[in-house]
């Protein structure tokens, strides 16, 4: 009776020579890939390919390499070697775009309470990719979170409850280097108009704003203070080089640096702001100055659609279903109910009025929720139940949003040239059971749908 | 009929309603109220008078207006017609959020009501109704300086058109006797002064050199001081008053006060000043010995001028014209009371030639009255706000009846 053992033995020198063999030939086979580049070359085949640049492509397919995108087309030569993902009957589009969250900051980091005015503080410096949201892990992440909804990029701001919050960034949800996955940033200012950053009357010498006046004078005079101290500075560098020696620079001012670069239009002032009488404020301060603007969050906007479109600002809409609708307004204010409108996503599209869709959402670590930053893809069907077509309403969460944010060179549609950042997705997008299976990052996969393409 | 139906009929009411209020905002047709008694407040009243409007205004007013063909006419027979109500000084707007006071910064000249303003609070369909067509409405007299009022109808198309003065009007407060309160209003009109030197030396010179830094708080005091802008100051005892009005003759500025019920103590240093008051009976009433109410005759006879105010929500804005009886009961002049709540709060807030009076090329902002427009019992029927029926009792009527 041979035992077990020996039958094995016996194998052994054949086991080692098959495994040698396989090595040896993938070896050989990825020779060329392991010179050439770090990244191979995927092409995503035979899926309906939604390119968000305006044509649909039946069958089409999409190669990246490099983290970009190489090729778009229904007739597309696949280079040899690439690995090839079949999409067949699946929907390929690019990846959805968050336009306004309070992602991977911690809750309590959000806001700087002692201060309403604070264009200085950065929000990428608080940022922390590696909770269980943000998958700062390299390789395949299992966590279902904003991945999993096929979120790729994120505005990131810091908290409503100040009257000039600081600055905004946009990032990739994946990767652990804030120089690596920074699309923009500064990408914006972010202020509120409205309750948030209301101090309540609750002891003498609180700080203020208590009121909307307040909160309009401030924004006021740290505008007019910015522009004072532009032209100090311009002032000085006119002066001649003898000058100079003998008188110091001005001192130098993080906020008011800041604040320069709305003046000078290089980053607009995102104005969170619900109720049209504080939209109304934010366009008055905005106009005074000459700041471009963005809304924020934007209940009320219908009832100011024409003049946003005549002034060319964009609105970054609430997600519909937000539990709070978005930063706990509605709750506090019940009048906020007479602003709010279904149809103000529709209005606002039909007079004119660029759209984003924002989540508002925290999520940090294992703490808060990601859920309708996860879901922005319902959120914008349900949208589509209130006169949005479907076209719109997937626009809203990726090429408008990247127009919005600034960063339409890089991502927002399937391009060639553009960041491969790609959703595979096993049925239509708008559809309630529609799930995504695969999402890549720069060309990298970073999340598969458990039961999806291997 | 279940709660459920009568939910359903009063909502479907409120959209007929809704929907019929819509329609009838068509302005460039032409309205002729026919047969009322016309307190016109520019001169004389009218009896039996018919007042034209087209496009919104005015156009003709007279015992012998030819109406022209296809006008709408309504039969006023029988009522009497007073200009819309003018309310000086409201917080209407900014109460309801709570955006009144900027506490942590006393002197604030700078706020601008306008930006608190909140247009989707109930109580601008209520000041409709109780026939108030234009108010200003500020912030509150919780600081020094509070900030600067806006002038607004409360009815209209949309905001821009139903602003009549986007800011003005520096609200200032001095409340009960405190030692810091006039020193501090004083040193920064000192400080204004300065700026405003500063400044003209700047444009008066050839503008050589850099120009004299902005200062938003400064730069709105200056427009007092140059004139530009009145000086509103929420006052209650006889000597801040007088304290005021040395202020006033030091600095020059235009000053109005508000509530003043110690006025009449002053009443001479305040006409010879040619500061008008503005004041509240229905709080004197409540607030203080009924014998002071007595003292808005005394400034009258003094020759100061009146206007009068809710301080919504101190008092509600719907009941404002109950302000104007009470003065007549207490011995105003029917026509000085109907002044005081028309044409002179219009020519305090420096809007006159658009509101306050019934007269040709005025803004048809007018209200139609079942009875004597200063009696309690007499219900304000029509208002009309730039020609548009705002407010019709019939449509009410109805609803309440559905309601019942």
């Amino acid at each position: 009776m041979s035992s077990p053992k020996q039958h094995s033995n016996r194998l052994r020198p054949l086991g080692i020579a098959v495994v040698a063999i396989i090595c040896g030939t993938i070896l050989i086979l990825s020779l060329p890939f392991l010179q050439a580049q770090d990244k191979p070359v995927i092409a995503i085949k035979g899926g309906t390919v939604l390119t968000m640049a305006g044509e649909t492509i039946e069958g089409g397919t999409v190669v990246m390499w490099e983290g970009k995108i190489v090729a778009v087309g229904k007739q597309v030569s696949i280079p040899e070697g690439a690995q090839i993902i079949d999409a067949t009957g699946k929907y390929v589009m690019p990846g959805i775009i968050d336009a306004m969250t309070y992602y991977g900051v911690r809750p309590f980091a959000l806001n700087d309470r002692a201060n309403p005015i604070t264009p200085e503080n950065k929000v990428i410096l608080a940022y922390y990719p590696f909770g269980r949201m943000m998958h700062g892990e390299k390789g395949i992440v299992k966590d279902k979170e904003i991945l999993s909804g096929g979120v790729t990029t994120v505005y990131i701001a810091p908290g409503d409850q100040q009257v000039i919050g600081g600055q905004g960034a946009v990032v990739k949800t994946y990767g652990a280097d804030y120089e690596a996955f920074t699309l923009r940033e500064p990408a914006a200012i972010d202020m509120c108009i409205g309750d948030p950053p209301k101090q309540e009357m609750t002891y003498i010498g609180a700080r203020p704003p208590l009121t909307r006046m307040g909160i309009a004078t401030l924004l006021r005079k740290t505008l007019l203070g910015a522009q004072q101290f532009d032209k100090k500075i311009k002032d000085y560098e006119e002066k001649t080089d003898e000058e100079k020696e003998k008188m110091p620079p001005p001192p130098r001012n993080l906020g008011m640096e800041a604040v320069i670069k709305l003046l000078d239009k290089d980053i607009p002032a995102r104005i969170e702001s619900d109720f049209v009488d504080d939209i109304r404020t934010a366009i008055r301060i905005c106009d005074e100055f000459d700041v471009d603007l963005i809304v924020d969050s934007g209940l009320g906007a219908y009832k100011v659609k024409d003049i946003l479109a005549e002034k060319n600002i964009p609105v970054v809409l609430g997600t519909p279903t937000h539990p709070f609708v978005q930063g706990g307004e509605v709750s506090m204010s019940p009048d906020l109910y007479r602003e709010m409108n279904d149809y103000n996503a529709a209005e606002l599209h039909k007079a004119g009025v660029k759209l984003a869709l924002g989540s508002f959402s925290f999520a940090f670590g294992g703490f808060g929720y990601a859920t309708s930053g996860r879901w922005l893809l319902i959120e914008a069907a349900y949208l589509t139940g209130f006169d949005v077509s479907d076209e719109d309403a997937l626009k809203m969460i990726t090429i408008n949003a990247a127009q919005i944010l600034g960063v339409d060179n890089r991502v927002g549609s399937l391009e060639k040239g553009k960041d491969a950042d790609v959703i595979i997705l096993d049925g239509y997008p708008l559809n309630i059971k529609t799930w995504v299976d695969q999402v890549f990052i720069d060309g990298e996969s970073v999340y598969r749908k458990e039961g999806g393409p291997k | 009929m279940s709660i459920i139906k009568k939910v359903v009929l009063f909502s479907f009411v409120i959209a007929l309603l809704t929907a019929m209020s819509l329609f009838s905002v068509n302005p460039t047709e032409a309205i002729a109220l026919k047969g009322a008694l016309v307190h016109t407040v520019a001169g004389p009243p009218i009896e039996n008078a018919t007042i034209l409007i087209e496009d919104g205004k005015i156009v003709a007013i007279g015992q012998n207006v030819s109406i022209p063909t296809g006008a709408k006419i309504i039969d006023a027979t029988g009522k009497s017609i007073i200009p819309g109500l003018i309310d000086n000084h409201s917080h209407m707007g900014a109460y309801v959020p709570n955006d009144l006071n900027e506490m942590p910064q006393p002197i604030g000249p700078e706020n601008r009501a306008i930006d608190a303003l909140h247009m989707s609070t109930p109580d601008w369909d209520e000041a409709v109704k109780g026939g108030v067509t234009t108010i200003v409405t500020g912030p509150g007299s919780g600081e020094r300086m509070g900030g600067q009022s806006v002038t607004i109808k409360t009815f209209g198309k949309d905001l821009e058109t139903r602003i009549l003065k986007e800011s003005g009007e520096l609200k200032m407060a001095i409340n009960g006797i405190n030692l810091s309160h006039i020193p501090t209003i004083h040193s920064n009109f000192l400080k204004a002064r300065e700026y405003l030197e500063k400044w003209k030396k700047y444009e008066s010179g050839d503008k050589k050199g850099p120009p004299p830094p902005r200062d938003l708080a400064m730069e709105a005091l200056a427009k007092a001081l140059k004139g530009e802008e009145v000086v509103r100051v929420h006052i209650m005892w006889a000597n801040d008053i007088m304290s005021f009005l040395k202020l006033k003759d030091e600095f020059g500025f235009e000053l109005q006060f508000i509530h003043a019920p110690e006025a009449w103590k002053v009443a001479d240093e305040i006409a010879k000043r040619n500061v008008p008051v503005i004041c509240m009976p229905i709080e004197l009433a409540i607030n203080v010995p009924e014998s002071l109410l007595r003292g808005i005759v005394t400034l009258h006879k003094a020759g100061v001028k009146l206007a009068m105010h809710s301080d919504h929500p101190v008092s509600p804005q719907k009941w404002f014209r109950i302000n104007a009886s009470m003065a007549i009961r207490y011995g105003l002049p029917k026509e000085e009371a109907l002044k005081a709540v028309t044409i002179n709060p219009a020519e305090m807030a420096k809007v006159d030639d658009r509101v306050g009076s019934i007269a040709k090329g005025k803004d048809a902002d007018l209200i139609v009255l079942d009875g004597p427009w200063y009696e309690a019992t007499t219900p304000v029927d029509l208002v009309f706000v730039d020609g548009v029926i705002a407010y019709d009792r019939q449509q009410d009527k109805k609803l309440s009846e559905e309601d019942l």
